[in-house]
Order: C-alpha cells, then sequence, then structure tokens
C-alpha cells in the first residue's frame, strides 16, 4: 500500500503559528523576495553608509543598484504599513512568514538561505506596547512550546525598533536540562518608521519581531543542521513521525 | 570591544562583583556577551552605542549605572587643561566635512622602549600586542576612552622654515600608500590621507591605518601626535574600499563625538611624557566643523510607560537618568534630558524609554494581552495556498524545499556566496528533477516497495520581468481540476476566495530521527504459509532475527493459491556508521530464512 504524502516540516510549523497568531487577531503578509533598499533598509531607518547595515550580510544585484535579496522578512512589515497609511487604517497585525538571504559562510546553524518568521502589530497610541510584545510572544511560545516555556527580554538594537530587545526562549526536552535560547529580535517600530510608511508617529505605534523560523523547529524537534531543511532531500521530509491533528 | 575586568575596576573605589555578576549586569542592561575568559570579556557593542562604548571608560560607566555604584572618577567629564599652542606644526584641512576636527601636538625629546609592565599587560589582557611605548600609550587612550590616535615620527617629515605642516587631503587617482604593516594599497579620491604637507607624500589613511614613511621606530625622538575625528561615511566607505577594517575606523564609521578628541590628546600627552619622556613643545587645534550638538530630549513618564506597557514610578524613572549620569530637569510630569556629548543614541522620546526600560530591567515589563481586533485576520491568501498543498498531499505527494541560488538564469548576484551557483532560479524544475532523481534512490527507505516519488514545491521563482511565487509537480495531477499542466503561478492565481472558509490540516511531528548517508541495502523475501497467518507475525520473526542494520520492513504482497497465502516482505539494511557489505547482508538472509523455515514456513 502506497504511503500518504508528506509536507515539508516549514509548512507545518507555519500552519501551527499561523493558527496561534490568528487566534491573536494576526493576519499573514507575503510581499517580494527581490527587494529594493527602501523596503528593506532606508524606510526601516538603516540608512545608506550607516554601520547598522553591517549587521546583515546583503546580497545585491548585478547591474541593478538598489536591489537585493531582502536580509529579513521586515520589508513585508514596511509594505504593509504603507498599504495602512494608504487606506487611512490605525490597525493591523500580520506575520510575515518568508524565505530571507543573508551573505554569510554556511555552518550547521547557518544557511545564506533561510525563513524567518516576521511580523508586527500597530495600533493607536498605547494600545501597543513593549508589554503587549511579551505577552504576543509569552502566548506563541507556550502554545507552540509548550506550557513550561518562559521567555525573557534582552537589551539590543535595530535601527527599525526603538527600544529594542532580543527575546529569549526557555525551552525544556524532556530528560534533559532546560536553556535558554535566543529565538527572535523585536522592539517597538522607531517613529521613523511610521513616519516612512506615511503614517502618523502620534496616532500609532505598534511593535515589530523577527526570527529565523528554522531554529524554532530545530529547537522543538531536535533537529541538528540548518542545511537540512532547503536540501530538497526527502529524507529530512520524512525524518519525523508525523500524524495529523 | 574587548574588555579588562582589572581595567574596568580603575574606574571603581570598591572591588567590582564576580565576572558572572558583571555578565549579567551587562547581558540584560545593556549588551550581549561574546565571550567571558578569566579577566577579558568581548562584549557585542551595537552601532547605537558605538559612539561612546566602544571603550573601557564607556562601558564603566554602564556598568556603573546598573550596579548603581558611582564612577571614581570620569576622564571625560574631568576638565581640559589649557595646551600650549605652537608655530611649529601647521595643519591645513582640504573638506571640512570630511575631517570635522584635528589636533596635532609636536613632542620632542622621547626616548622609543618597551612599555611599562602595566600597560603592556593591560593591552595583552584584551588581546593587543605591545608595540613599543609610545605607539602603546595611543592604543591604551584609545581603549580607555574610545578615541583614535596616531603617532607619527617628526624626523621623518619634512621641515620647512622650521615647521612641520600636515595637510589632511583626498588622495589622488593613481597614489599609492604602503601602510605600516608594509601592505601597499591602491587608492582613490575617495580616501582621505593625512599627508607631509611639505614633502606631499601620505602619512596615513585618515582614520584608518598609519603609514610606513612616518613609522615609529627605535631612533625616533620627535613625534607629532594626532587626534582628530573624521567623517563616518568617509572613513567607512574607505576601510570597505580597501577591505582594511580597523580599530580606529569601527570606532570613526560610528560618528563618535568631536569634542572627545580633546580629551584623547590630553590623555595621550600625559601618558606619553609618563613613560616615554619629552616634551610638549605645542598643539594645533584645527576645529572646523563641530560635531551636531546633543539637543535636549523631553519625554512624559506617561508618553515612557506608554511605549513601555511598564506602570514605572516617577521616582524610577528619575532614578534612571541619575544613574546614567544624564542631566535632567524634571518638569511637571516631563524629562527634559541634555545628554552629554557622547551619548550620541539618545534623540527621541523613545530613545529615554529605552534607557527606562533596559536600567530598571525588562523583567520588570509586565505581560499584557493584546485586545481583540474586530473581524477575521486576513489569512485567505495562504489558506488557499495551503489548500492546494493539503490536495498535494493526499494525492500521494512529498512537499520538498530547494536552493533558490542556481548555476544560471536572468537575475544574478553582484556578490554570491558559491561562485558555481551565482544565479537566482527562474523556475523550480531543475531543482525539483535533481530532488526527485534523488528521491527515486531513498524511495525505498521513506516510501512503500514499489511506490513512486511524486514530488512538489512551492517557492519563488526569478524570470527576467518579474519574480513569482510557483507550483511545481513532478507529474500532472488530474485531480486539481484548476492546474493544467505541472506548473502554476500562484502570484497571479485568485486564491483568496478559494482559501477562506479553508482550515489546513495540522500535524503533530515527534521528534526528528537523524538518517543514514551511507547506502542501504534491500533485500526481498517471500514465503508460503497457512491461510490465516497474519503478516505482523511473520514480521515480528523477521526482526527478531534481521540484527541492528535492519532499518526498514514491509509487506509488499500477499495472494492466495491452493489452500496457502504468499507474502512478500521487502527489508532495508543501513548502518549510520559505515557502509554495509552484500555478504554480511547475505548472511543476515540466510539466518532470517533459517528460522522461517524452521518456524514451519516455506521460503521460496
Amino acid at each position: 500500500m502506497n504511503r500518504p504524502g508528506r509536507l515539508h516540516p516549514i509548512s507545518i510549523a507555519i500552519r501551527e503559528i499561523a493558527d496561534i497568531f490568528g487566534k491573536m487577531g494576526f493576519g499573514i503578509a507575503y510581499g517580494p523576495e527581490l527587494e529594493d533598499d527602501w523596503h528593506n533598509f532606508t524606510a526601516l531607518n538603516v540608512p545608506e553608509d550607516h554601520p547598522a547595515r553591517d549587521m546583515q550580510d546583503t546580497f545585491w544585484i548585478k547591474d541593478q543598484p538598489g536591489e537585493v535579496l531582502r536580509t529579513h522578512a521586515t520589508s513585508v512589515t514596511m509594505r504593509k504599513l504603507e498599504e495602512m497609511a494608504k487606506a487611512g487604517a490605525t490597525e493591523m497585525r500580520m506575520i510575515n512568514p518568508g524565505k530571507v538571504f543573508r551573505n554569510e559562510a554556511t555552518d550547521i546553524t547557518h544557511e545564506a538561505q533561510f525563513y524567518q518568521l516576521d511580523g508586527f502589530a500597530v495600533g493607536p497610541t498605547g494600545t501597543v506596547t513593549l508589554a503587549h510584545l511579551k505577552g504576543t510572544f509569552d502566548r506563541f511560545y507556550r502554545e507552540y512550546f509548550g506550557p513550561n516555556t518562559k521567555i525573557r527580554f534582552r537589551p539590543s538594537f535595530f535601527g527599525f525598533t526603538e527600544p529594542s530587545v532580543e527575546i529569549d526562549v526557555w525551552f525544556e526536552v524532556p530528560g534533559r536540562k532546560g536553556q535558554w535560547l535566543e529565538t527572535a529580535g523585536a522592539g517597538m517600530l522607531h517613529p521613523n518608521v511610521i513616519k516612512n510608511a506615511g503614517l502618523d508617529p502620534e496616532g500609532v505605534q505598534g511593535f515589530a519581531f523577527g526570527g529565523g523560523l528554522e531554529r524554532l523547529i530545530m529547537i522543538k524537534y531536535g533537529i541538528p543542521d540548518v542545511r537540512l531543511f532547503h536540501s530538497g532531500d526527502i529524507r529530512f521530509v520524512y525524518a519525523f513521525d508525523g500524524k495529523p491533528v | 570591544m574587548k574588555v579588562s575586568l582589572k581595567w574596568l575596576q580603575t574606574y571603581f573605589d570598591a572591588p567590582l562583583p564576580s565576572s558572572e555578576t558583571i555578565v549579567d549586569a551587562y547581558t540584560f542592561h545593556v549588551f550581549e556577551i561574546e565571550e567571558s575568559l578569566g579577566d577579558m570579556l568581548d562584549v557585542k557593542v551595537l552601532p547605537n552605542r558605538a559612539a561612546d562604548c566602544l571603550s573601557h571608560r564607556g562601558l564603566a560607566k554602564e556598568l556603573a549605572a546598573i550596579l548603581d555604584r558611582p564612577l571614581k572618577n570620569d576622564p571625560i567629564r574631568d576638565p581640559l587643561p589649557e595646551f600650549q599652542k605652537t608655530e611649529a606644526l601647521t595643519v591645513g584641512i582640504e573638506d571640512p566635512k570630511k575631517c570635522l576636527r584635528y589636533i596635532g601636538a609636536l613632542v620632542k625629546g622621547v626616548k622609543i622602549g618597551s612599555s611599562p609592565a602595566w600597560l603592556k599587560e593591560a593591552l595583552e589582557s584584551v588581546g593587543q600586542r605591545p608595540i613599543n611605548n609610545v605607539v602603546d600609550a595611543t592604543n591604551y587612550v584609545m581603549l580607555n576612552i574610545g578615541q583614535p590616535l596616531h603617532a607619527f615620527d617628526a624626523g621623518k617629515l619634512t621641515q620647512k622654515d622650521g615647521r612641520y605642516a600636515i595637510s589632511v587631503r583626498a588622495a589622488k587617482a593613481d597614489e599609492k600608500f604602503t601602510a605600516l604593516s608594509g601592505e601597499e594599497f591602491a587608492l582613490n579620491p575617495n580616501i582621505l590621507l593625512i599627508t607631509d604637507a611639505n614633502a606631499g607624500n601620505a602619512i596615513g589613511i585618515a582614520g584608518i591605518k598609519g603609514g610606513k614613511a612616518a613609522e615609529i621606530t627605535a631612533d625616533t625622538t620627535d613625534l607629532v601626535i594626532e587626534s582628530a575625528n573624521f567623517d563616518g561615511t568617509t572613513v567607512r566607505r574607505g576601510a570597505q574600499a580597501l577591505k582594511l577594517f580597523t580599530e580606529a575606523s569601527i570606532r570613526f564609521q560610528n560618528r563618535p563625538s568631536s569634542e572627545l578628541a580633546a580629551y584623547g590628546m590630553r590623555d595621550v600627552l600625559e601618558l606619553i611624557k609618563k613613560i616615554a619622556g619629552g616634551e610638549v613643545a605645542g598643539i594645533v587645534d584645527k576645529y572646523p566643523t563641530h560635531s551636531a550638538s546633543n539637543q535636549e530630549v523631553s519625554a512624559s513618564l506617561i508618553k515612557m510607560n506608554g511605549v513601555l506597557g511598564s506602570d514605572f514610578s516617577k521616582k524610577e524613572v528619575g532614578d534612571v537618568f541619575k544613574r546614567l549620569g544624564l542631566e535632567t530637569v524634571i518638569a511637571g510630569d516631563t524629562f527634559v534630558i541634555t545628554p552629554p556629548f557622547e551619548r550620541t543614541d539618545l534623540i527621541i522620546p523613545e530613545d529615554l524609554a529605552e534607557e527606562v526600560g533596559r536600567i530598571i530591567g525588562y523583567d520588570r515589563v509586565p505581560v499584557a494581552e493584546l485586545m481583540a481586533i474586530v473581524g477575521i485576520p486576513d489569512q485567505a491568501r495562504f489558506r488557499g495556498i495551503e489548500r492546494i498543498k493539503d490536495q498535494l498531499v493526499e494525492q500521494g505527494f512529498t512537499e520538498v524545499s530547494t536552493q533558490s541560488f542556481v548555476p544560471t538564469g536572468d537575475v544574478l548576484l553582484a556578490n554570491p556566496l558559491d561562485k558555481n551557483k551565482p544565479a537566482l532560479r527562474t523556475s523550480l524544475e531543475d531543482n525539483l528533477n535533481d530532488a526527485l532523481a534523488r528521491a527515486k534512490r531513498y524511495a525505498p527507505l521513506v516510501l512503500a516497495p514499489n511506490q513512486k516519488p511524486k514530488l512538489f514545491e512551492v517557492g519563488t521563482v526569478f524570470p527576467k520581468e518579474r519574480e513569482f511565487v510557483e507550483l511545481r509537480m513532478t507529474e500532472r495531477v488530474p485531480e486539481l481540476s484548476d492546474i493544467a499542466g505541472i506548473s502554476d503561478n500562484l502570484s497571479i492565481a485568485e486564491l483568496e476566495d478559494y482559501g477562506k472558509d479553508y482550515v489546513p490540516k495540522q500535524y503533530k511531528l515527534g521528534a526528528y530521527k537523524s538518517f543514514s548517508v551511507y547506502p542501504f541495502i534491500v533485500r526481498d523475501i517471500a514465503l508460503w504459509a497457512p491461510i490465516g497467518t497474519e503478516a505482523p507475525f511473520i514480521e515480528r520473526i523477521i526482526h527478531a532475527n534481521a540484527g541492528e542494520f535492519l532499518v526498514q520492513l514491509d509487506q509488499f504482497d500477499r495472494f492466495e493459491k491452493e489452500g496457502k497465502v504468499s507474502l512478500a516482505f521487502r527489508l532495508i539494511f543501513q548502518s549510520t556508521e559505515r557502509t554495509l557489505t552484500d555478504d554480511e547482508i547475505n548472511g543476515i538472509m540466510v539466518q532470517v530464512s533459517g528460522v522461517l523455515a524452521k518456524t514451519g514456513y516455506e521460503v521460496r
């Protein structure tokens, strides 16, 4: 008897995550992988010649100056904020799962192309704060990783958020010692980003976040090498016992 | 930035707490620690604080605020001396936008030698190599307060009318430069040089690297010391063009305040006098462009709590600014901060909210739930795509994910990581064919015996016209009536209506089980058994006798004839440590057949 087909673990994870975020009011947004400088950097308050650009090693496109392979899916956030401004909206929540690219040597924890779980929530001033970011991730990780999960924030820096934090998750594998793992960068959207989108920073505020999706899946299922994900190898897809929920 | 705890201790009267406590203090209140090794901490100073915290002073100041204990002394709050002027050195600046400030000092009669033990130890403790007392002094002051400095051998410069002349100018198109290391660089007019104006030659690349031409050697007696401020963009582009990132360039590209240069000069002259002797003939301070002076920033308590979602009191917030040493005026509910010159990062109210959040601690930010939204979140397009995937899985397809980089395509990378794959895929076809070829080889490991792998992928492709999301299958699917061929452009497909009410199937996966990279061996066994014999019973016998290398066992054939049932099984053998040989597997098969025969089955 033939075996049933299989979804890639990334699809399975995005479905689970989309469901959790959906319950918190988040939609799903898409945007181009080949991005312009504006949406990937400049509008996100990472100006040309700023050392912050070194934080993300970028692939540039030959004979198309100003075009990049997006280094983060925060470019999708920028596009959605622009849409909000055009529509006169003051509230939106989205996750933007998608492939991003970094020009970095690859090893078991680094791939030059990987998925990011990026997203944002904005609303009228006062309704979306850093405390709501904490609440959102606290719930997301408890539902995705299990009820014993905890989160913590550490200070960080990204051009597009102020304040900026790193989000760590406390993860326990049964029978092993738990540990804190760095999972995402986040923060409150910088007023310049809100302004660049054409929104009023006095009227709306919100948070944004982004982190490697493969990393979450690696933590959850104990996968040792990130390079397995996009290898096109069906042995990886079948390396889990899977059953429909 | 590597810092030494012993060095940091010089900023405090009372002994500092343990290294672990300091690591936690930094980690949870300002910077990540990349490495902690004995007395040394490698602190990851991010771009917003690189102007003041690429220094022991800056990191001591942070520690003082976090641990709430005062700095013993703050070198950049101490008043500056009146420097003596000199006519014996002139400084010319061609473009005041590129060189904001240049302080030059002429020092005579130094004795070059090795540095005192404390200085050598200090440098070595943060991974720097001691060179000689003068060079070490410049490095020490840079690492201490963050101002890059350079010392030139005045004896190697040309004097005219009893004067040395420094000129800061753009490089000429064909100009070459030999660095201290001996390495030669071809320059371009975007690169800023420090030159001996009387001779015309370059003695340094501004803000990046000193030159061989005026190197300090054992015979040096007179020095020209430079404490300058070069434009961050100019230095950054120069360092990128020359692929030469140095301690100096990393600091200048982050635009430290031009005020800092005077403190650097004060400290380095003092130190050189102490450890190398000599007399300061005087200084020249060309200061055509002041860095924008920091403006007042104000934020109300409501604003800061409104960003953080916190409920911090006026007293707590006031205490944060006091600990950080920020000049604060409180007007009603509003804090008005005048940042000191080195804190170039405090510009908007949100910056102050960050100071409050991180110093009090983000653990004090409460957990709040977002308000429910009106309506249903928009996941329709996503669900439409997932609905197609679910249909394909139902038809026995396996989803794979492949690389976007390929050998040829319409869109090429300017800086590919893999020179053999400089292009973006124009279609999923080649990758999917390659995946299918491999899937056929691995099929016995993961699929049922004789099951043919069928694959699909959903991914972005980049033909010349415009990128789109392609769905591609390795064969046509008659059940998918909307898709005539084996691929579809999902970017133009109307998926919203198709997806909006669909609930994608959820799966629960078990832990990852690694697969072996070694080849596997397939063996079939068929036997006659009495009618009514259940396959699992025979499978148990096979499992018990086939040994540890049996990784998969499937029944793949069954028919009845003349009162007997024929059952066929496929066995797959594989080791996680080596390539198995046919001989050893033949041996195992003989063993399995023998036991089955003994149990009463007729092995065919």
